[in-house]
Protein backbone atom coordinates (compact mmCIF):
# COMPACT_ATOMS: atom_id res chain seq x y z
CA UNK A 1 0.00 0.00 0.00
CA UNK A 2 1.65 3.55 -1.13
CA UNK A 3 -0.81 5.70 -0.34
CA UNK A 4 -1.15 5.96 3.70
CA UNK A 5 -2.98 10.31 3.31
CA UNK A 6 -6.15 10.34 2.38
CA UNK A 7 -6.68 11.89 -0.95
CA UNK A 8 -9.06 15.10 -1.03
CA UNK A 9 -12.05 14.46 -2.29
CA UNK A 10 -11.92 16.37 -6.00
CA UNK A 11 -8.51 16.92 -5.81
CA UNK A 12 -8.07 14.67 -8.93
CA UNK A 13 -10.83 16.56 -10.74
CA UNK A 14 -9.32 19.22 -12.93
CA UNK A 15 -11.10 22.35 -12.77
CA UNK A 16 -13.80 23.32 -14.83
CA UNK A 17 -14.25 19.59 -16.17
CA UNK A 18 -17.74 18.71 -15.95
CA UNK A 19 -16.62 15.13 -17.14
CA UNK A 20 -14.80 14.17 -14.34
CA UNK A 21 -17.30 15.56 -11.44
CA UNK A 22 -19.66 13.20 -12.34
CA UNK A 23 -17.67 10.34 -11.75
CA UNK A 24 -16.56 8.05 -8.97
CA UNK A 25 -13.34 8.45 -7.84
CA UNK A 26 -11.00 5.29 -7.28
CA UNK A 27 -8.80 6.18 -5.49
CA UNK A 28 -10.72 7.23 -1.86
CA UNK A 29 -10.76 3.84 -1.30
CA UNK A 30 -7.03 3.25 -1.70
CA UNK A 31 -7.10 4.49 1.89
CA UNK A 32 -4.67 2.70 4.31
CA UNK A 33 -5.67 1.59 7.62
CA UNK A 34 -2.93 -0.97 8.79
CA UNK A 35 -2.96 0.36 13.03
CA UNK A 36 -5.91 -1.51 14.15
CA UNK A 37 -7.29 1.35 16.35
CA UNK A 38 -10.22 0.46 18.65
CA UNK A 39 -12.98 2.98 17.98
CA UNK A 40 -12.82 5.20 21.18
CA UNK A 41 -15.80 7.26 23.48
CA UNK A 42 -17.65 9.40 20.48
CA UNK A 43 -16.99 12.87 22.46
CA UNK A 44 -20.33 14.28 22.88
CA UNK A 45 -19.33 17.79 24.83
CA UNK A 46 -19.68 20.70 22.56
CA UNK A 47 -16.53 22.44 23.36
CA UNK A 48 -14.03 19.80 23.08
CA UNK A 49 -12.59 19.20 19.68
CA UNK A 50 -13.42 15.38 18.24
CA UNK A 51 -11.00 13.01 16.96
CA UNK A 52 -11.31 11.56 13.88
CA UNK A 53 -10.02 8.09 14.45
CA UNK A 54 -9.52 7.17 10.66
CA UNK A 55 -7.41 10.42 10.26
CA UNK A 56 -5.15 9.26 13.04
CA UNK A 57 -4.64 6.12 11.84
CA UNK A 58 -3.82 7.54 8.51
CA UNK A 59 -1.04 10.08 10.26
CA UNK A 60 0.31 7.18 12.08
CA UNK A 61 0.64 5.23 8.96
CA UNK A 62 2.71 7.98 7.38
CA UNK A 63 4.80 8.64 10.42
CA UNK A 64 5.64 5.07 10.17
CA UNK A 65 6.26 5.47 6.26
CA UNK A 66 8.42 8.92 6.73
CA UNK A 67 10.37 7.05 9.58
CA UNK A 68 11.11 4.10 7.31
CA UNK A 69 11.86 5.96 4.11
CA UNK A 70 14.60 8.11 6.31
CA UNK A 71 15.96 6.20 8.80
CA UNK A 72 19.26 7.79 8.66
CA UNK A 73 17.09 11.53 9.69
CA UNK A 74 14.12 10.26 11.57
CA UNK A 75 15.09 10.83 15.59
CA UNK A 76 11.64 10.01 16.45
CA UNK A 77 8.03 10.60 15.27
CA UNK A 78 4.90 11.61 17.33
CA UNK A 79 1.51 12.85 17.58
CA UNK A 80 0.80 15.46 19.79
CA UNK A 81 -3.09 17.00 20.43
CA UNK A 82 -3.84 13.95 19.04
CA UNK A 83 -4.05 14.76 15.69
CA UNK A 84 -0.54 16.42 14.46
CA UNK A 85 1.83 14.91 13.16
CA UNK A 86 5.85 15.47 14.42
CA UNK A 87 8.97 14.47 12.84
CA UNK A 88 11.89 14.93 14.75
CA UNK A 89 14.92 15.36 12.93
CA UNK A 90 18.82 16.20 14.09
CA UNK A 91 19.86 19.61 12.43
CA UNK A 92 22.01 17.97 9.37
CA UNK A 93 19.30 16.78 8.42
CA UNK A 94 16.55 19.56 7.36
CA UNK A 95 17.14 19.50 3.09
CA UNK A 96 16.88 15.94 2.79
CA UNK A 97 13.71 15.57 5.32
CA UNK A 98 12.06 18.63 3.72
CA UNK A 99 13.03 17.31 -0.16
CA UNK A 100 11.24 14.12 0.60
CA UNK A 101 7.92 15.88 2.13
CA UNK A 102 7.85 18.00 -0.64
CA UNK A 103 8.87 15.77 -3.79
CA UNK A 104 7.68 12.53 -3.04
CA UNK A 105 4.94 11.32 -4.75
CA UNK A 106 2.36 9.94 -1.62
CA UNK A 107 3.95 12.97 0.42
CA UNK A 108 3.90 16.70 -1.67
CA UNK A 109 3.88 18.88 1.12
CA UNK A 110 4.38 21.80 -0.94
CA UNK A 111 3.72 25.08 1.12
CA UNK A 112 5.66 25.98 3.46
CA UNK A 113 3.33 27.57 6.22
CA UNK A 114 5.32 28.65 8.87
CA UNK A 115 8.77 28.23 10.64
CA UNK A 116 8.79 28.85 14.45
CA UNK A 117 11.70 28.82 16.90
CA UNK A 118 11.24 27.90 20.63
CA UNK A 119 14.06 28.80 23.53
CA UNK A 120 14.63 25.91 26.52
CA UNK A 121 17.48 27.42 28.17
CA UNK A 122 17.79 24.15 30.78
CA UNK A 123 18.63 21.88 27.32
CA UNK A 124 22.11 21.71 26.07
CA UNK A 125 21.10 22.48 22.46
CA UNK A 126 18.55 25.05 23.71
CA UNK A 127 16.52 26.10 20.62
CA UNK A 128 14.18 23.78 18.90
CA UNK A 129 13.38 25.27 14.74
CA UNK A 130 9.37 23.86 14.28
CA UNK A 131 8.60 23.68 10.11
CA UNK A 132 5.26 23.73 9.56
CA UNK A 133 4.37 22.43 6.23
CA UNK A 134 0.55 21.79 4.50
CA UNK A 135 -0.04 19.15 1.67
CA UNK A 136 -2.96 20.86 -0.49
CA UNK A 137 -2.92 17.79 -2.66
CA UNK A 138 -3.25 15.30 0.24
CA UNK A 139 -5.50 17.77 2.26
CA UNK A 140 -2.72 17.32 5.37
CA UNK A 141 -0.05 19.00 7.59
CA UNK A 142 2.93 17.96 8.83
CA UNK A 143 5.41 19.41 11.82
CA UNK A 144 9.50 18.63 11.03
CA UNK A 145 11.66 19.86 14.27
CA UNK A 146 15.30 20.01 14.64
CA UNK A 147 17.57 21.93 17.72
CA UNK A 148 20.39 23.50 17.92
CA UNK A 149 22.63 26.10 19.76
CA UNK A 150 23.88 29.29 19.88
CA UNK A 151 26.60 28.80 17.53
CA UNK A 152 25.74 25.86 15.44
CA UNK A 153 24.33 27.19 12.02
CA UNK A 154 21.35 24.85 10.71
CA UNK A 155 21.18 24.38 7.06
CA UNK A 156 18.87 27.29 5.54
CA UNK A 157 15.65 25.70 3.26
CA UNK A 158 15.91 28.39 1.09
CA UNK A 159 16.64 25.84 -1.52
CA UNK A 160 13.43 23.69 -0.63
CA UNK A 161 10.52 26.32 0.25
CA UNK A 162 11.50 29.82 -1.33
CA UNK A 163 8.89 30.69 1.80
CA UNK A 164 11.66 29.81 4.19
CA UNK A 165 13.80 33.27 3.15
CA UNK A 166 11.94 35.54 5.51
CA UNK A 167 10.89 33.15 8.09
CA UNK A 168 14.43 32.12 9.11
CA UNK A 169 15.29 35.85 8.91
CA UNK A 170 12.60 35.92 11.79
CA UNK A 171 14.16 33.15 13.01
CA UNK A 172 17.36 34.34 12.74
CA UNK A 173 16.04 38.50 14.37
CA UNK A 174 14.31 36.61 17.49
CA UNK A 175 16.53 33.61 18.49
CA UNK A 176 19.79 34.50 16.96
CA UNK A 177 19.50 31.44 15.45
CA UNK A 178 22.65 31.25 12.31
CA UNK A 179 21.49 29.73 8.96
CA UNK A 180 24.29 28.44 6.62
CA UNK A 181 23.66 28.90 2.97
CA UNK A 182 20.96 31.58 3.69
CA UNK A 183 21.03 34.11 0.36
CA UNK A 184 20.18 37.52 2.35
CA UNK A 185 20.34 37.13 6.42
CA UNK A 186 19.39 40.21 8.14
CA UNK A 187 17.53 41.65 10.60
CA UNK A 188 13.73 41.60 9.71
CA UNK A 189 11.47 42.70 12.36
CA UNK A 190 13.19 45.03 15.52
CA UNK A 191 14.66 48.15 14.95
CA UNK A 192 17.14 49.61 12.84
CA UNK A 193 20.43 49.34 15.20
CA UNK A 194 18.51 46.96 17.66
CA UNK A 195 20.92 44.66 19.68
CA UNK A 196 19.96 41.23 21.22
CA UNK A 197 17.46 38.79 20.19
CA UNK A 198 14.14 39.65 22.20
CA UNK A 199 12.95 36.27 22.15
CA UNK A 200 15.42 34.20 24.03
CA UNK A 201 14.74 33.61 27.34
CA UNK A 202 17.44 35.51 29.15
CA UNK A 203 16.38 38.68 27.26
CA UNK A 204 14.49 41.15 30.28
CA UNK A 205 11.41 41.83 29.34
CA UNK A 206 11.62 45.73 29.13
CA UNK A 207 14.36 45.57 27.25
CA UNK A 208 17.98 47.14 27.25
CA UNK A 209 17.42 50.42 25.98
CA UNK A 210 14.10 53.11 25.66
CA UNK A 211 13.64 55.46 22.77
CA UNK A 212 12.16 59.24 23.89
CA UNK A 213 12.25 62.42 22.08
CA UNK A 214 14.77 65.14 23.20
CA UNK A 215 13.43 68.80 23.10
CA UNK A 216 17.02 70.05 23.10
CA UNK A 217 18.39 68.00 20.48
CA UNK A 218 14.84 68.55 18.97
CA UNK A 219 15.60 64.01 17.84
CA UNK A 220 14.88 60.97 18.88
CA UNK A 221 17.42 59.83 21.30
CA UNK A 222 18.10 55.83 22.70
CA UNK A 223 19.39 55.60 26.45
CA UNK A 224 19.96 52.61 28.51
CA UNK A 225 17.07 51.91 30.83
CA UNK A 226 16.46 53.10 33.65
CA UNK A 227 13.82 51.63 35.91
CA UNK A 228 11.76 54.04 38.96
CA UNK A 229 11.94 50.72 40.82
CA UNK A 230 15.04 48.29 41.69
CA UNK A 231 14.49 45.16 40.25
CA UNK A 232 13.08 42.49 42.52
CA UNK A 233 13.52 38.76 41.87
CA UNK A 234 9.74 37.56 41.67
CA UNK A 235 9.63 33.75 42.70
CA UNK A 236 6.59 32.79 40.80
CA UNK A 237 6.54 28.77 40.98
CA UNK A 238 4.20 27.88 43.63
CA UNK A 239 5.20 25.34 45.96
CA UNK A 240 2.90 22.49 45.14
CA UNK A 241 2.53 20.72 41.58
CA UNK A 242 0.89 22.61 39.12
CA UNK A 243 -0.71 20.37 35.81
CA UNK A 244 -1.18 17.07 37.82
CA UNK A 245 -3.67 15.76 35.21
CA UNK A 246 -0.20 16.07 33.15
CA UNK A 247 1.88 13.07 34.76
CA UNK A 248 -0.74 10.32 34.31
CA UNK A 249 -1.39 11.13 30.31
CA UNK A 250 1.65 13.03 28.42
CA UNK A 251 0.64 15.60 25.72
CA UNK A 252 2.52 13.39 23.26
CA UNK A 253 2.35 10.05 21.51
CA UNK A 254 4.94 8.31 20.37
CA UNK A 255 5.01 6.78 16.51
CA UNK A 256 8.78 5.57 16.17
CA UNK A 257 11.55 6.16 18.40
CA UNK A 258 14.07 4.95 15.80
CA UNK A 259 16.96 6.51 18.26
CA UNK A 260 16.05 4.10 21.39
CA UNK A 261 14.37 0.87 19.57
CA UNK A 262 18.09 0.06 18.76
CA UNK A 263 19.56 -3.00 20.92
CA UNK A 264 21.79 -2.35 23.52
CA UNK A 265 25.38 -3.41 22.59
CA UNK B 1 -10.05 12.56 -30.69
CA UNK B 2 -11.64 14.27 -27.65
CA UNK B 3 -12.26 17.45 -26.86
CA UNK B 4 -9.33 19.76 -27.51
CA UNK B 5 -7.64 20.74 -23.49
CA UNK B 6 -7.48 24.78 -23.82
CA UNK B 7 -6.21 25.25 -20.50
CA UNK B 8 -5.48 23.76 -16.93
CA UNK B 9 -6.91 26.17 -14.85
CA UNK B 10 -4.15 26.81 -12.88
CA UNK B 11 -2.24 30.16 -13.13
CA UNK B 12 1.07 29.54 -14.68
CA UNK B 13 0.61 25.72 -15.78
CA UNK B 14 0.88 25.61 -19.44
CA UNK B 15 -1.22 22.52 -20.88
CA UNK B 16 1.08 19.85 -22.21
CA UNK B 17 1.55 18.80 -25.70
CA UNK B 18 1.89 14.95 -25.77
CA UNK B 19 1.30 14.14 -21.87
CA UNK B 20 1.85 10.20 -22.79
CA UNK B 21 5.08 10.72 -24.21
CA UNK B 22 6.74 12.68 -21.46
CA UNK B 23 5.22 11.00 -18.48
CA UNK B 24 6.43 7.63 -20.10
CA UNK B 25 10.23 9.48 -20.46
CA UNK B 26 10.10 10.50 -17.10
CA UNK B 27 8.80 7.34 -15.09
CA UNK B 28 11.85 5.36 -16.72
CA UNK B 29 14.40 7.92 -15.16
CA UNK B 30 13.00 7.65 -12.20
CA UNK B 31 13.18 3.73 -12.20
CA UNK B 32 16.73 3.81 -13.79
CA UNK B 33 17.65 6.25 -10.89
CA UNK B 34 16.23 4.11 -8.40
CA UNK B 35 18.08 0.80 -9.55
CA UNK B 36 21.18 2.85 -8.74
CA UNK B 37 20.09 2.35 -5.57
CA UNK B 38 20.36 -1.08 -2.77
CA UNK B 39 17.59 -3.23 -2.70
CA UNK B 40 16.84 -2.82 0.68
CA UNK B 41 16.10 0.78 0.15
CA UNK B 42 12.67 0.84 1.69
CA UNK B 43 12.49 4.26 -0.45
CA UNK B 44 13.79 2.67 -3.40
CA UNK B 45 10.73 0.15 -2.80
CA UNK B 46 8.06 2.46 -2.09
CA UNK B 47 8.98 5.10 -4.76
CA UNK B 48 9.00 1.90 -7.72
CA UNK B 49 6.01 0.60 -6.51
CA UNK B 50 3.86 3.94 -7.01
CA UNK B 51 5.70 4.79 -10.39
CA UNK B 52 5.24 1.08 -11.51
CA UNK B 53 1.39 1.64 -10.62
CA UNK B 54 1.56 5.20 -12.96
CA UNK B 55 3.66 3.40 -15.58
CA UNK B 56 0.97 0.54 -15.87
CA UNK B 57 -1.98 3.11 -16.63
CA UNK B 58 0.14 4.68 -19.24
CA UNK B 59 0.22 0.89 -20.77
CA UNK B 60 -3.44 0.49 -20.55
CA UNK B 61 -4.76 3.46 -22.18
CA UNK B 62 -3.16 6.90 -23.99
CA UNK B 63 -5.97 8.92 -23.73
CA UNK B 64 -4.96 11.99 -21.50
CA UNK B 65 -8.19 11.80 -19.71
CA UNK B 66 -8.32 8.37 -18.88
CA UNK B 67 -4.59 8.40 -17.55
CA UNK B 68 -6.21 11.55 -15.18
CA UNK B 69 -9.02 9.38 -14.10
CA UNK B 70 -7.20 5.88 -13.52
CA UNK B 71 -3.82 7.68 -11.72
CA UNK B 72 -6.30 9.95 -10.01
CA UNK B 73 -3.38 12.58 -8.46
CA UNK B 74 -4.54 15.38 -10.50
CA UNK B 75 -4.25 16.43 -14.18
CA UNK B 76 -1.71 15.74 -16.32
CA UNK B 77 0.16 18.61 -16.39
CA UNK B 78 0.69 18.14 -12.13
CA UNK B 79 1.40 14.40 -12.72
CA UNK B 80 4.25 15.71 -14.53
CA UNK B 81 5.37 18.25 -12.25
CA UNK B 82 5.12 15.45 -9.47
CA UNK B 83 7.32 13.54 -11.78
CA UNK B 84 9.82 15.72 -12.55
CA UNK B 85 10.10 16.38 -8.47
CA UNK B 86 10.11 13.06 -8.02
CA UNK B 87 13.07 12.10 -10.46
CA UNK B 88 15.02 15.12 -8.88
CA UNK B 89 14.44 14.12 -5.35
CA UNK B 90 15.56 10.77 -6.29
CA UNK B 91 19.07 11.87 -7.71
CA UNK B 92 19.29 14.10 -4.60
CA UNK B 93 18.73 11.05 -2.19
CA UNK B 94 21.74 8.94 -4.55
CA UNK B 95 24.22 11.63 -2.75
CA UNK B 96 22.20 11.43 0.51
CA UNK B 97 21.83 7.86 1.74
CA UNK B 98 18.77 8.29 3.54
CA UNK B 99 18.72 4.03 4.35
CA UNK B 100 21.69 4.47 6.17
CA UNK B 101 21.49 4.11 10.21
CA UNK B 102 20.60 7.24 12.03
CA UNK B 103 22.92 9.81 11.91
CA UNK B 104 22.98 11.45 15.06
CA UNK B 105 21.30 10.68 18.11
CA UNK B 106 19.40 12.77 20.01
CA UNK B 107 21.24 14.72 23.21
CA UNK B 108 19.33 13.73 26.63
CA UNK B 109 16.33 15.03 27.64
CA UNK B 110 16.39 17.05 24.02
CA UNK B 111 12.65 15.88 23.09
CA UNK B 112 11.16 15.72 26.32
CA UNK B 113 8.38 17.95 27.37
CA UNK B 114 7.86 19.48 29.81
CA UNK B 115 11.53 20.08 30.04
CA UNK B 116 13.27 18.32 32.80
CA UNK B 117 14.19 21.44 35.22
CA UNK B 118 18.50 21.53 34.87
Amino acid sequence: MSFFLKRTIGAGNGVGRAILNSTKIPGVQRVATKSTEKTPVQETRPTVAKLDPLQKAQLVDFGKYVADCLPKYVQKVQLTAGNELEVLIPPDAVIPVLSFLKDHHSAQFANLVDIAGMDVPSRSNRFEIIYNILSLRYNARIRVKTYTDELTPVDSACDVFKAANWYEREIWDMYGVFFANHPDLRRILTDYGFEGHPFRKDFPLSGYVEVRYDDEQKRVVVEPLELAQEFRRFELSAPWEQFPNFRANPVTEEVVNPSEDQPKK
Amino acid sequence: MGLLKKTTGITGLAVAANPHHTLGALYGKILRTLQKMPETSVYRKYTEQIVRERAAVLTQTKDSFEIEKKINCGQDEELIIQAENELNLARKMLNWKPWEPLMAKPPKGQWEWPPSKA
